[in-house]
């Protein structure tokens, strides 16, 4: 099935600017994960926020739950600013609630209203029947988080339309609800006509996800699912009930990739009116190439991490190594680990019957249960650690001897510079570094060794870090954490450090992984399965000239995508040096399109479609014809692409490489490049008080 | 001789065990209290309290082993700031125990929480003055109310109250409000402290296991404390046990001995249900006796609640890891179970008349009015919506009973009886809907798509 070019992306670049008077609208923004970290969607909210305060300013409230813990760190409760807003609440408060009111510490610092779904757990029961009478949906009592999600439902109902019934005047009202768990509250507010603008907007689907993690040939078969049947076989029925009646209720219906609306349009009968794709804040260096710089001091801490995991084995030139690298949640096949262990495997035969020079080392950091380091990993840093130390005591020494011999006056006699003393600390040094082991793969014990999918899956194909294999494999099972005694780095810096993060996702709704390599100018492999790979591929014409690799597995076989991500593999091993560089400028180049400052234009065209639905009196959207306007893409760059992307590899390269040099030219290109996007808007700041923010480059 | 095993009858007779069901997955834990006390010969009489909203199939099947089942209003606690304070609000709702202090025709009671398990003749207990009971395993100073001796008093009642309203309770629970009006428990008379074997929580055996391995068999009676309950675990008939490995192996024993009594005597009880259909609720007070017509369909009622009571074995998303047998099993249990729903449906609504309705009214959703009812300058304008418009009562002023208010006439859409929607709930809250037939989305929808235009 082709795939439509949705309305999103094309047209809305064509009027951003559109007058919308938002003067007496009031927008408010209910998620679970509002000041509450469980999953992604804090990461949206919250990097959102800054926007959307900027926007909407004294108008925007965030919804969320109420938990001690996080208020505490993360919320100053202040006064409702708002008079309406603080009859509500004293209304609620007097009736048995308890909501608080505050602003939320992040930039921005947008208002939050929190309410504690648990001192209201007493209504539990009666809600449900009225959700029972209105709706048809029972919710089974061990589901905790359902039931949650029906106090947060009728809660938050209850505090909209509390609020509407305050206002003197009836203001225009826009709810945007976040995934399943907030949903009721929509469905509620439809169905007691409360005069609010509805959005609800899904980051993935509560089907798709169970489905795909039970290895079924998930989007070719998304029409055929018997959904109540599976989801019910699943015992998540009322569940996807909730999703699916918020979604059928809502004003204005979205997700966050092309993907995901193609999910959603199967698995829960609606196609979405945008999509909304996630964006991050992006913090513009105000160097040109700071990134370049952090990149070569990461790659460094990297490389001695290296030179005491293979110490006895370094048999491989550490400049003509490439890190490549996967993180995530440990999900085996939905995040892809099982098709690039294979494609890595794919890759160590033809770099040895190429004789290639490359070594490439592969980093799996994906958290699993273990039982700490493993010995053998630390020594390896000890070792290391050693070898610095007895190097830096023959050299103090050694000068020590050629400082005394050149205030005599006379040249040192080389022969004498080393004694017997220091040869004997060498070897004794070397002694140490011999090994009759291989390097290890995993840095920890695993709990579940013999069954873990990863190690199992390594014992197959044979990557045992041998000297003759060209590529090795390192598996991480721990989130990175600067206090590591082994590689004290975070997450942030080790992506700097790296040359590729590879993420061939299966089921990925949006990927903020390849996205965060993206603004940190790392090149990265993501799938068309993926959010992020679907919206790269529709707004650059070449995806792979920027870095941005993007792995067909919809319309391909398994065993041929395999091929496809080894071949990228390859390709990227082929690059010299000088064109990973240029590569990276050009990855690093399209992190504005990456920026909120850009995706928030697309939430910003939900909320007026929501407002010009449910208000036809008083606003009108008109929606673009999606065919008349043509897309908008980053084209092709200038001089050539720097992969040898078409280009077999048995070509002679180096003829080439002096005509590049001439060619390529940086700032022509970002100049190019600049103009083909067009420059996020600047809003008009509203009557809140803000702290200035940063400017942009 | 006659005139004293007389007398010996009468005191029997005066007294009684209590025990007390608040949702229908508690009714499962009281029904095991009786019957492991009738498995153990107790000579004293049996009642259990339920709150309106247990399920009417919940009662019947509790009325076969219990003397007396007794209607009771839930009062709620006053004190929720408390109650959300330990996380567990669903203990507000134990304070409907203090009702059992109006049982005035017992001189002496003995209460039992439904989450107990008794495990030998513990008629003793009687011998013991008000209040006795066995420490808390977390405070040994104050006393754990899942196994008390009390003395029905409406004096003691009253005074019980009005502490509540006055100093209400430390925990948010009626433990805590027991042991600030009993305070001298802990220091003044020895004799009112149980042995732990009357009250052995389960959850505490690893705090001193040694212990337990030297005094566990003599327990008496099993408190399974915690947020998790023996009937939330799945329990495999065939093998007599619960699927192994979600728990440690001490509390897995029990668990298992609390199903085996949960399934004992089931057969028997399907049979006299059948050859005694005139057990009917036995009338308190505030509750209006229940219609002749009513009873009849007790029977059937009673069957399939056995039958559909023991969610573990029909769970559909299981099926797959167990062994084909228990599939068969669950397979068979599953069409039992329609074929019930299917054969009563004719059966019931015709024996449903309009006249039957006001009882059916305290378990009505809309008849309790609610803290959002109250909101709504606007709401009340423009919902139309029935039983919005609430009195703004505060919510926790509907603890006194309600009122019948007249219904209007039988509507004529509904299909189901109002006793079938119950039922038809409680397949959802078991996590049964019928998401194949009567329960698929489109019908939802439909439902929806009222409200939406």
């Amino acid at each position: 099935m082709p795939l439509v070019r949705s309305l999103s992306v094309t047209s809305l670049l064509e009027d951003w600017d559109e007058e919308f008077d938002l003067e007496d609208a009031i927008l408010f923004e209910i998620a679970w994960e509002v000041a509450n970290k469980v999953g992604g969607i804090y990461t949206v909210i919250q990097t959102k926020a800054r926007l959307t305060c900027e926007e909407w300013g004294e108008n925007y409230f965030l919804v969320g739950p109420y938990m001690e813990s996080n208020v505490r760190t993360q919320v100053e409760l202040i006064e409702p600013s708002n008079p309406a807003l603080r009859r509500t609440i004293d209304k609620m408060n007097s009736s048995g609630c308890k909501v608080y009111f505050g602003r939320w510490l992040i930039e921005g610092s947008p208002y939050v209203v929190l309410i504690d779904v648990g001192f209201t757990a007493w209504c539990l029961d009666r809600w449900k029947s009225e959700l029972w009478e209105h709706c048809g949906i029972g919710v089974p009592w061990f589901d905790r988080e359902a039931n949650d999600a029906v106090l947060f439902g009728f809660l938050t109902a209850w505090l909209l339309g509390e609020f509407a019934a305050q206002c003197e005047e009836p203001p225009h009202i826009v709810a945007h609800f976040h995934e399943w768990l907030a949903g009721l509250g929509l469905v509620l507010c439809r169905q007691r006509h409360l005069p609010v603008a509805t959005i609800f907007t899904t980051h993935a689907t509560l089907l798709g996800r169970y489905l795909c993690a039970g290895n079924v040939d998930f989007y070719n078969n998304l029409s055929e699912f018997n959904l109540d049947k599976e989801a019910g076989d699943r015992q998540i029925y009322h569940r996807y009930c909730l999703e699916r009646a918020a979604a059928r209720c809502a004003h204005v219906f979205t997700t966050v990739s092309k993907i995901t609306a193609i999910e959603a349009e199967h698995l829960l009968k609606r196609k979405p009116d945008i999509v909304t794709p996630n964006g991050l804040n992006v913090k513009k260096f105000s160097a040109m190439h700071e990134f370049q710089n952090l990149h070569a001091q990461s790659k460094a801490r990297i490389q001695e991490f290296i030179r005491g995991h293979f110490y006895g084995h370094l048999d491989f030139n550490l400049d003509k190594t490439v890190f490549l690298f996967i993180a995530g949640r440990y999900e085996f096949s939905n995040k892809g680990a099982d098709i690039f262990l294979e494609a890595l495997a794919r890759l160590n035969y033809l770099l040895r019957v190429n004789h290639s020079e490359i070594t490439v080392i592969a980093f799996f950091i994906m958290p699993a249960r273990t039982n700490n380091f493993n010995v053998e990993t630390l020594k390896g840093q000890a070792v290391r650690k050693q070898l610095w130390d007895t190097a830096h005591t023959v050299k103090e020494r050694f000068g020590k001897k050629l400082y005394e011999s050149l205030l005599v006056g006379q040249l040192p006699d080389v022969s004498k510079m080393l004694d017997k003393e220091d040869f004997t600390m060498m070897k004794r040094a070397i002694f140490a570094t011999q090994r009759q082991c291989q390097p290890p793969i995993c840095t920890h014990n695993m709990l579940e060794d013999s069954t873990d999918p990863i190690l199992n899956c390594i014992r197959r194909i044979g990557l045992f870090n041998s000297s003759q294999d060209r590529v090795k494999v390192i598996f991480h099972p721990e989130f990175l954490s600067s206090t590591s005694p082994l590689l004290p780095m975070d997450y942030e810096d080790f992506v700097r450090g790296c040359h590729l993060g590879v993420f061939p996702s299966y089921y990925e709704p949006w990927g903020y992984t390849p996205a965060e390599c993206t603004v940190m100018g790392i090149p990265s492999i993501s799938t068309n399965l993926s959010g992020f790979g679907c919206f790269m591929e529709e707004h650059i014409a070449d995806p792979t000239a920027y870095g941005i690799y993007i792995l067909d597995r919809r319309y391909r076989s398994v065993d041929e995508s395999c091929n496809q991500l080894t071949s990228f593999l390859y390709q990227f091993c082929q690059q010299s040096r000088r064109q990973r560089i240029i590569q990276r400028n050009r990855t690093e180049r399209l992190s504005d399109l990456l920026d909120w400052r850009y995706l928030g234009n697309y939430y910003m065209c939900a909320r007026h479609m929501a407002l010009a639905k449910a208000f036809p009196d008083t606003y009108i959207y008109e929606p673009h014809d999606p065919t008349a306007t043509q897309g908008f893409r980053y084209p092709r760059p200038a001089s050539v692409p720097p992969s040898p992307a078409h280009s077999l590899h048995s070509s002679p390269h180096h003829s080439e490489a002096e005509d590049e040099d001439e060619r390529y030219d940086e700032d022509l290109e970002a100049e190019k490049d600049r103009v083909n996007i067009r420059q996020p808007v600047t809003l008009p700041y509203r009557n809140k008080s803000l702290t200035p923010l940063p400017e942009k480059n | 001789m006659i005139s004293f095993s007389f007398l010996l009858f009468l005191t029997e007779a005066d007294q009684a065990f209590v025990t007390l069901a608040t949702t229908d997955a508690y009714s499962m834990g009281a029904l095991v209290v009786g019957k492991s006390l009738r498995r153990h010969g107790t000579r004293k009489r049996l009642v259990a309290m339920v709150s309106p909203n247990v399920t009417r199939e919940a009662r019947l099947s509790l009325e076969e082993v219990f003397d007396e089942v007794i209607l009771v209003n839930v009062l709620d606690s006053q004190d929720r700031a408390h109650l959300s304070y330990l996380g567990r609000p669903e203990l507000g709702v134990t304070f409907t125990k203090l009702h059992c202090w109006t049982l005035t025709k017992y001189s002496k009671c003995v209460f039992l929480d439904a989450d107990t398990l008794v495990l030998c003749n513990v008629d003793e207990l009687f011998d013991r003055e008000e209040l006795s009971a066995a420490p808390d395993q977390g405070w040994p100073d104050c006393f754990n109310t899942g196994v008390f001796v009390f003395i029905p008093s409406l004096e003691t009642h009253g005074q019980l109250l009005q502490h509540a309203a006055k100093h209400g309770s430390f925990d948010g629970g009626d433990q805590g409000l027991l042991n600030s009006f009993f305070s001298d428990w802990a220091l003044k008379d020895i004799s009112k402290h149980l042995p732990f074997v009357y009250n052995l929580s389960v959850s505490a055996l690893y705090t001193y296991l040694p212990a337990f391995y030297k005094f566990g068999h003599q327990a008496k009676i099993v408190h399974f404390l915690g947020g998790t309950k023996p009937w939330h675990f799945r329990y495999n008939q065939q093998t007599n046990q619960i699927s192994p490995g979600d728990l440690d192996r001490i509390l897995e024993q029990y668990v298992n001995l609390w199903w085996r009594e949960f399934y004992s005597h089931t057969q028997q009880q399907v049979i006299k249900a059948d050859s005694h259909p005139d057990t009917g609720l036995t009338q308190h007070s505030f509750v209006s006796r229940p219609r002749q017509s009513e009873k009849k369909s007790a029977p059937a009622q009673a069957v399939s609640t056995l039958q559909t009571s023991s969610p573990p074995l029909d769970t559909q998303g299981t099926v797959a890891e167990t062994q084909t047998k228990e599939e068969e099993r669950s397979l068979e249990l599953r069409l039992l179970t329609l074929d019930e729903v299917s054969s009563e449906q004719p059966d019931s609504s015709v024996q449903t008349s309009p006249s039957e309705q006001p009882e059916e009214m305290h378990t009505h959703p809309k008849d309790v009015s609610g803290p959002e009812a109250e909101y709504s300058a606007y709401a009340d304008l423009h919902n139309p919506a029935p039983g919005q418009g609430g009195t703004g009562r505060e919510p926790e002023a509907a603890g006194g009973s309600p009122t019948p208010s007249e219904e209007p006439a039988p509507e004529p859409t509904p299909v189901e009886t109002e006793e079938e929607k119950q039922q038809h709930r409680r397949m959802w809250e078991e996590g049964h809907a019928d998401y194949m037939g009567k329960d698929a989305f489109d019908n939802i929808k439909k439902k929806l798509d009222r409200f939406l235009e």
